[in-house]
């Protein structure tokens, strides 16, 4: 017994996980690019090699916004993309960082030859990031998905219904998306994560970087009547003295 | 002159053995070949050019390459190490060939016994004569070495007195050197007739197995390979059938190749039993070597993406795995082409079809600086939208924030049936809906000739895209 090894008090004291503050980052994580949600999440990112549940009402609504400012900065690798909702459009994917040739698209239709086809992409050694749009997903499929996602040390981001939230999941962080009411803004609450329960939901920005600004320029026009097309050159005056590229483009087309 | 004699045992002889302590060949990542002596003898060619087959053994002439293994026991070492195509295999040694052989069939350890006494049932050539032999008092080598040789040659030939000197080593032995085969193409016959596809890959693993061994002794990887069946004639439907296989790298990858066998063999109907299998290589290339890593962390697990893609090609067909090409083009939905990802050799390539027309200004691989106001969905089709009270519905009213982006482009193609299908004259909006979100709409144009009246240009509504 005396030769027990001693371990270093401060060791110790790192060691232990108190329930009321957030886990530390065990393995790997990317930082989401919103820093709001970072510094809600355990280790200030995406975990990678774990599976993350995003639940939203629509599918194909707000999962772009949330992730790809991770995906942008995640290690170079193909992202798969399995049985996404609508086809995913390339040029605009691009602007935002996620390059064109790094895009794998799965448009496997059932959900077993989805689950199949997420399970072996995780096993790919190539492969940096899953993306799953798997809406009838059982818990125990899940729990296969978490399991290849941590051996392979993958970032697995995993789409459902937001009516799967009652549902039991073996993810490791469960975010469930909302359009807030009213606004363009984005409403997280973060159902499930190592740490205390997280009570307020989280508002993000709807909308990043050029985007944001044009939308904000326009907004005091929201909401304006389309009329018929030879009026609306006086509309689009405003707009064309800033000389944003939208048109630009309209002017040389 | 020095022989090692090899004889493959089969697996039901070392059954008693633990499997578990046996050594993998080739790793754990093997499959037991077909024609065990044929593997074993490409496969000892990489010791000596100078091997034979003679029956069920495997003869090497290493005198020559002793000196490169580091001397006659470090290169029996070399020789019986566990990496090799066949789990169980016996061996001995001795100067010339016929004593190696002697000593493999007695199983006595090499160098106990001499060859004068060496029973005469281990000698080829005197197998006929045993009884005669037998009943002169013949038992041993020594026995028939004793007597005088006229008479042995008169009363056994002259075949049996020369087999005796070149076992003795007062003879040259010549052997037909083992070459390796230029194309892979190995029948295996069934031992029971298969009537389902997928029951035929258990028989396909040995011949990998065999194709594994010829693949190694050559240093190359496969690249197409041909698996044929032949089946019962006295049905009368095809008598053959065959499954073409190709992998975009050269593979050595046994697993990968026997998971996209049974992919394609559970899509397969046999019409009748299949008696024989035939597996041919069609088309192999080197082999690239892969440099090995001193960090540990460089050692990634898992297999690699173009294993991925055809495993998935393989099973949900390859119109459902896609890779983008993107397009020069004005049109939104000629921004890119969504490709079989097998058939996309070079991702990024972004010039491969004809018509690509660059907009002015734009240089290849950059994105222009109005992409970011693109949304990150489009619909494959655009969907018309209602329209009440001069406003576009979709779930609900929609509300206009931005535009017009006017597209005028397409007017150069050929079209469609109805002429015009080509041209997009199109003003784009960015419009909020309260459920969907952010959408990108567009308000149609019509050409001169398509409009009722003078006053009336503007046509339908339309969904194109969805800010996710």
């Amino acid at each position: 017994m005396a030769s027990l090894p001693l371990v270093p008090a401060s060791d110790a004291n790192a060691a232990v996980w108190r329930a009321d503050e957030l886990a530390h980052a065990s393995a790997a994580v990317l930082a989401t690019g919103h820093a709001a949600l970072d510094a809600q999440l355990p280790g200030g990112g995406w975990p990678i090699g774990a599976l993350v549940e995003i639940l939203q009402a629509h599918s194909g609504q707000n999962e772009w916004r949330l992730l790809l400012p991770a995906l942008a900065r995640a290690r170079a690798g193909p992202v798969l993309l399995v049985g996404p909702p609508h086809m995913p459009f390339v040029p605009g994917l691009a602007a935002q960082g996620l390059a064109c040739e790094r895009l794998l698209w799965i448009t496997a239709a059932t959900p077993a030859s989805r689950m199949w086809a997420s399970e072996q992409a995780l096993r790919c050694a190539d492969v940096a990031a899953v993306l799953a749009w798997l809406p009838q997903a059982r818990a125990d499929q899940l729990r296969r998905l978490q399991m290849a996602a941590s051996e392979h040390a993958k970032l697995l981001f995993v789409m459902r219904p937001a009516a799967a939230q009652a549902e039991s999941s073996p993810a490791v962080l469960r975010v469930l998306v909302a359009i807030q009411a009213g606004s363009d803004a984005l409403r997280l609450e973060l159902l499930k994560r190592r740490g205390p329960p997280c009570t307020q939901a989280l508002l993000m920005p709807a909308r990043m970087g050029r985007l944001s600004a044009l939308l904000a320029r326009n907004q005091g026009r929201a909401g304006y009547a389309p009329r018929p097309l030879g009026n609306l050159s006086d509309s689009a005056a405003p707009v064309e003295a800033t000389h944003h590229a939208l048109d630009s483009l309209a002017g040389a087309a | 002159m020095h022989w090692i004699a090899l004889q493959a045992l089969p697996d039901a002889v070392v059954a008693g053995d633990a499997p578990e302590s046996a050594p993998e060949p080739f790793g754990s990542a093997a499959l037991a070949p077909a024609d065990a002596t044929a593997a074993l003898g490409w496969w000892a060619l990489q010791f000596t050019p100078r091997v034979a087959q003679v029956g069920p053994a495997v003869l090497l002439e290493v005198s020559a390459s002793e000196r490169l293994y580091g001397g006659r026991e470090h290169m029996l070492a070399c020789v019986m190490a566990p990496e090799r195509p066949v789990a169980h295999v016996q061996h001995a040694q001795a100067a010339t060939s016929l004593v190696a052989l002697a000593l493999l069939q007695t199983g006595m350890p090499p160098g106990v016994v001499e060859p004068d006494r060496l029973p005469l049932a281990t000698l080829a050539q005197a197998k006929a004569h045993l009884p005669t032999l037998e009943r002169i008092g013949c038992r041993v080598w020594g026995d028939l070495r004793a007597l005088p040789r006229g008479g042995v040659a008169r009363r056994f030939g002259a075949p049996l007195l020369d087999a005796l000197d070149q076992a003795y080593g007062l003879k040259p032995e010549v052997y037909p050197w083992l070459l390796l085969p230029e194309v892979f193409d190995m029948p295996l016959e069934l031992s029971a007739q298969v009537e389902a596809a997928p029951a035929l890959l258990f028989a396909t693993r040995r011949l990998l197995g065999q194709l594994q061994a010829w693949l190694r002794a050559r240093r190359q990887g496969i690249l197409a390979l041909e698996l044929g069946w032949q089946m019962d004639a006295r049905r009368n439907t095809a008598s053959h059938g065959q499954l073409l296989l190709r992998t975009a790298e050269p593979t050595l990858d046994m697993q990968h190749l026997q998971r996209l066998l049974g992919e394609h063999l559970g899509r397969i109907t046999l019409p009748a039993p299949v008696l024989t299998l035939r597996m041919r290589s069609i088309e192999t290339a080197p082999l690239p070597s892969a440099s090995t890593s001193l960090l540990p962390d460089e050692l990634h697990a898992g297999d690699s993406l173009h294993q991925l893609l055809e495993r998935l090609a393989a099973r949900l067909g390859p119109e459902q795995v896609l890779r983008a090409l993107p397009r020069a083009d004005h049109r939104p939905e000629h921004m890119q082409t969504w490709r079989a990802a097998s058939a996309v050799r070079a991702p990024g390539n972004a010039t491969a079809g004809g018509n690509t027309r660059r907009p002015r200004g734009t240089a290849a691989g950059t994105t222009p600086a109005w992409a970011e106001f693109y949304p990150t969905w489009l619909l494959a089709t655009p969907l018309r939208l209602a329209v009440r009270q001069d406003r576009p519905l979709y779930q609900g009213p929609l509300a206009l924030l931005v535009g017009p982006q006017r597209l005028e482009a397409g007017w150069w193609g050929k079209g469609g049936p109805d002429g015009h299908a080509d041209v997009a004259l199109r003003d784009y909006f960015l419009a909020r809906s309260e459920q969907a979100g952010l959408l990108w709409i567009y308000r149609e144009r019509l050409l001169a000739s398509q409009a009722a009246d003078a006053q009336q240009v503007a046509g339908h509504w339309y969904l194109h895209g969805l800010y996710g």
